[in-house]
């Protein structure tokens, strides 16, 4: 019989999700308990990365002008990306530059710690190096975890075990983790000086830069890149959706991608010089809504990535302000449940109820249809071509006399037409 | 940079064993063409051997789970035991 | 029987990163931990006590983060804690740390000390016997295997191309190496437990230690740069039939002075 203890509640996983509930849950004076596996919290832990702190702020006190955040976005870009051009957008706006700041790069190493340190002086109990085996059971119910041979029994579990969640997979919560649903990112951190990346990005003294990329880089695939100025480094990657990339042939090297973006003219000059220092990847829930496990169960709750709580719009990527509302939403809902002493599954169903009145599952919603729109491959090779393409042939003099701008355009546009009329109406759905 | 430079950036705490297995080599040689282990894991941690068979060099495992979405016939697949595997310093 | 372990907190080598351009170590962030042959020295006294009844107490010196880094040992076994925590032992060199550890030995009741034979980040394994001769107390070093006989204690000593079997009264100080045991790794229930096990903290004063007693003031040791050695790679890559690149390599490692022929 192997040796156990009692605890109110076990969160698996010490990532945003898991803390930010432990942190609300020790508030309440519930005793609670986060099993990590990795060395410290973070240490397991990839972002791209960037946080939305707006449509947090509600569910915490204000603690985040403390947090270890590296640059605050003044400058957005999006680059579409052709095989020997390029066209990228920029958009600066005073508004990025008013307290408190839109959204923040950060470093998940850095900022992890700090928000398990605050949970912990809330009274959380955080133990690392710990990998949790297995749920307990008793009659159809989950009472607990197993971890290195020991049992922990709580009146709730709390799944915050990431994207890759073998939690809900035991709770049964889950459809099966298809391929079109997910994708995986590559990051290399990049070490620079902070006046470099100032100089190279144009930005003041903490302010920050983010680019998405989409186009060639990919190769056709669904996907993109990223670059986010952190405080002296640069965060650069390229994510690509699982279910493509199975389509490659083999010889295939997922890590070249990277390496010919960081080739490529638009990224080379940013970089030069700099050292990378770290080398990572993730996998990334790209299902949206209808690819979401079911969030509660008898004495499980499902929160962040594990919950399939992520968003790309193309234009925007969103997860960490999902799994840091999720987590305070689900600790909301364990509180309610403690004060009724009810923790049956009618009990706990209240926390899908709250994120559906949250802006979580509302912003889920409103882009129900996007993963169908992004699996499109046009989007990825046709499109992005074209445009740097036509806005090249407008711009070129050559020997030649320049022809009249409505026959480049209309000479572009009949190359696209057949199909960029019915992938037009799809953007008009979403 | 090849996969080993980009590996060599990270810390490792390198189990004894293995967190990654082949459940049963025959079952991928019969019924697994792709081979997609080979080119969706980043760290390259899958390559192939003499004999046509999988080999695995879990060491550099960056734990993404990018090989299991991917093959859902050939690979046991669980995190390393707590403590082991890739720590990031920057994430 | 009574046993005190000395614990040193060390960052996790295996974490640290060195700057690139200043070879400096990175040592933000990085978790810290207790030293492996002190997790020897631990895991011997824990197994001692485990067999022969008595208590096993903790003493570690070093920064607030030792409230933390303590659990581990806590959980490992060790019945109580003791910790030496004061801004004013900051910088100090293994002297001044032997004497402090010392004044704390002196209000804690023991039959036996247990150190590690060196710490896993300086290894200068100066702590140890500095200690024993401030406590006036015999001292085995390089022990490998610790057996208890009637009023004393039998240690087989590694002397790298021998071993040494010695004898000494109690109370001793022993300082081990890595060969002693494999200290285990706690369960989580261990280390649930260990946050109620009793924890003491003494600063200076209750040590009766002055400030010009301890710290950089009282040290002779001063460390002015701590930078990793420069690095030269020659990447030299060996093609061609195995038997032939395994002679070349062979060749090469023997011209460059890593093995003997």
């Amino acid at each position: 019989m192997a040796e156990a203890e009692k605890v109110e509640v076990v969160i698996v996983g010490a990532g945003l999700a898991g803390l930010a509930c432990a942190y609300h849950l020790a508030d309440a004076g519930l005793e609670t308990l986060v099993v990590e596996r990795g060395d410290f919290p973070g240490s397991k832990n990839v972002t791209g990365g960037r946080l939305y702190l707006h449509p947090v702020r509600r569910f915490f006190p204000p603690i985040w002008e403390e947090a270890p955040l590296e640059r605050h976005v003044t400058k957005e870009r999006l680059t579409a990306m052709g095989e020997g051009s390029s066209v990228t957008f920029e958009l600066a706006s005073e508004r990025f530059k008013e307290k408190p700041y839109h959204s923040h790069t950060i470093l998940r190493a850095k900022f992890d710690p700090w928000l398990a340190k605050r949970a912990t002086q809330k009274g959380a109990i955080i133990v690392p190096k710990n990998r949790v085996d297995d749920l307990l059971w008793r009659e159809g119910k989950v009472i607990g975890i197993v971890a290195s041979e020991a049992e922990i029994h709580a009146s709730v579990v709390v799944a915050a075990d990431g994207a890759l969640s073998f939690m809900v997979e035991k709770a049964g919560l889950g459809q099966g983790r298809k391929p079109q649903d997910y994708a995986v990112g590559v990051k290399e951190v990049i070490e620079l000086t902070s006046s470099a990346i100032e100089e190279r990005f144009g930005l003041s003294d903490g302010e920050g830069a983010a680019q998405l990329f989409f186009g060639s880089l990919t190769e056709g695939m669904f996907g993109g890149g990223f670059l986010y100025t952190n405080i002296d480094t640069i965060s650069l990657g390229v994510v690509v959706g699982i279910g493509a990339l199975m389509e490659k042939a083999p010889g295939f090297e997922l890590h070249r991608l990277l390496d010919s973006f960081k080739e490529r003219p638009e990224i080379k000059p940013l970089i030069e010089g700099g050292h990378p220092v770290e080398y990572s990847a993730r996998i990334v829930p790209e299902g949206g809504l209808e690819s979401m496990p079911r969030v509660y169960g008898h004495g499980i709750l499902v929160v962040g990535d594990a919950a399939g709580l992520a968003l790309n719009t193309g234009l925007i990527v969103r997860g960490m302000d999902f799994a840091l509302a999720s987590g305070a939403l689900a600790a909301r809902t364990i509180i309610e449940a403690k004060k009724r002493d009810d923790f049956s599954l009618a009990s706990l169903s209240r926390y899908e109820e709250s994120l559906k009145e949250s802006f979580v599952l509302k912003e889920l919603e409103t882009f129900r249809e996007m993963p169908h729109f992004l699996q499109n491959p046009r989007l990825f090779n046709l499109y992005p071509q074209a445009l740097a393409e036509s806005l090249e042939r407008l711009m070129w003099i050559g020997e030649e006399p320049k022809e009249k701008i409505s026959t480049t355009l209309w000479g572009e546009a009949r190359r696209l037409i057949p199909s960029a009329v019915g992938d037009l109406l799809k953007v008009w759905r979403i | 940079m090849s996969i080993d430079a980009n590996l060599a950036l990270d810390a490792f705490k390198i189990d004894e064993e293995s967190h990654i297995q082949i459940i049963d080599e025959m079952r991928c040689k019969e019924r697994c063409q792709t081979r997609q282990c080979l080119y969706v894991c980043p760290a390259q941690v899958y390559t192939l051997g003499q004999e046509g068979e999988i080999l695995i060099r879990y060491e550099g495992c960056l734990e993404c789970g990018a090989c299991i979405i991917a093959c859902d016939i050939g690979l046991a697949w669980n995190y390393p035991r707590g403590g082991f595997g890739v720590q990031y310093r920057f994430g | 029987m009574q046993i005190v372990v000395c614990l040193k907190q060390i960052p996790d080598l295996q974490q640290i990163r060195i700057k690139r351009d200043t070879r400096e170590p990175v040592l933000e962030g990085v978790p810290l931990l207790f030293g492996d042959m002190d997790k020897n020295a631990l895991e011997e006294a824990v197994r001692i006590v485990e067999r022969e009844g008595g208590k096993v107490t903790a003493l570690a010196l070093g920064s607030p983060k030792l409230r933390d880094t303590i659990k581990e040992a806590l959980a490992m076994g060790a019945d109580e804690a003791v910790l030496l925590i004061d801004p004013a032992f900051a910088d100090s060199d293994t002297s001044t740390t032997a004497k402090i550890l010392a004044k704390a030995i002196e209000k804690i009741e023991c039959d036996l000390i247990l150190c590690g034979e060196g710490s896993t980040d300086n290894y200068s394994g100066q702590v140890p016997s500095r200690l024993a001769e401030t406590l006036g107390l015999s001292q085995v070093t390089y022990v490998r295997k610790l057996e208890f006989t009637e009023g004393g204690l039998r240690a087989t000593r590694d002397m790298e191309e021998a071993l040494e079997v010695v004898e000494a009264p109690l109370p001793a100080l022993v300082s081990v190496t890595s060969e002693i045991n494999e200290p285990r790794l706690p369960s989580l229930i261990q280390i649930l437990r260990a946050s109620k096990k009793p924890l003491q903290e003494w600063t200076g004063e209750e040590l009766s230690l002055s400030a010009h007693e301890v710290g950089k003031e009282a040290s002779s040791l001063e460390v002015i740069r701590n930078l990793a050695p420069e690095q030269e790679r020659k990447n030299i890559i060996l093609e061609g039939k195995i038997d032939e690149v395994v002679e070349q390599l062979t060749d090469a490692l023997t011209r460059e002075g890593v093995i003997a022929r």
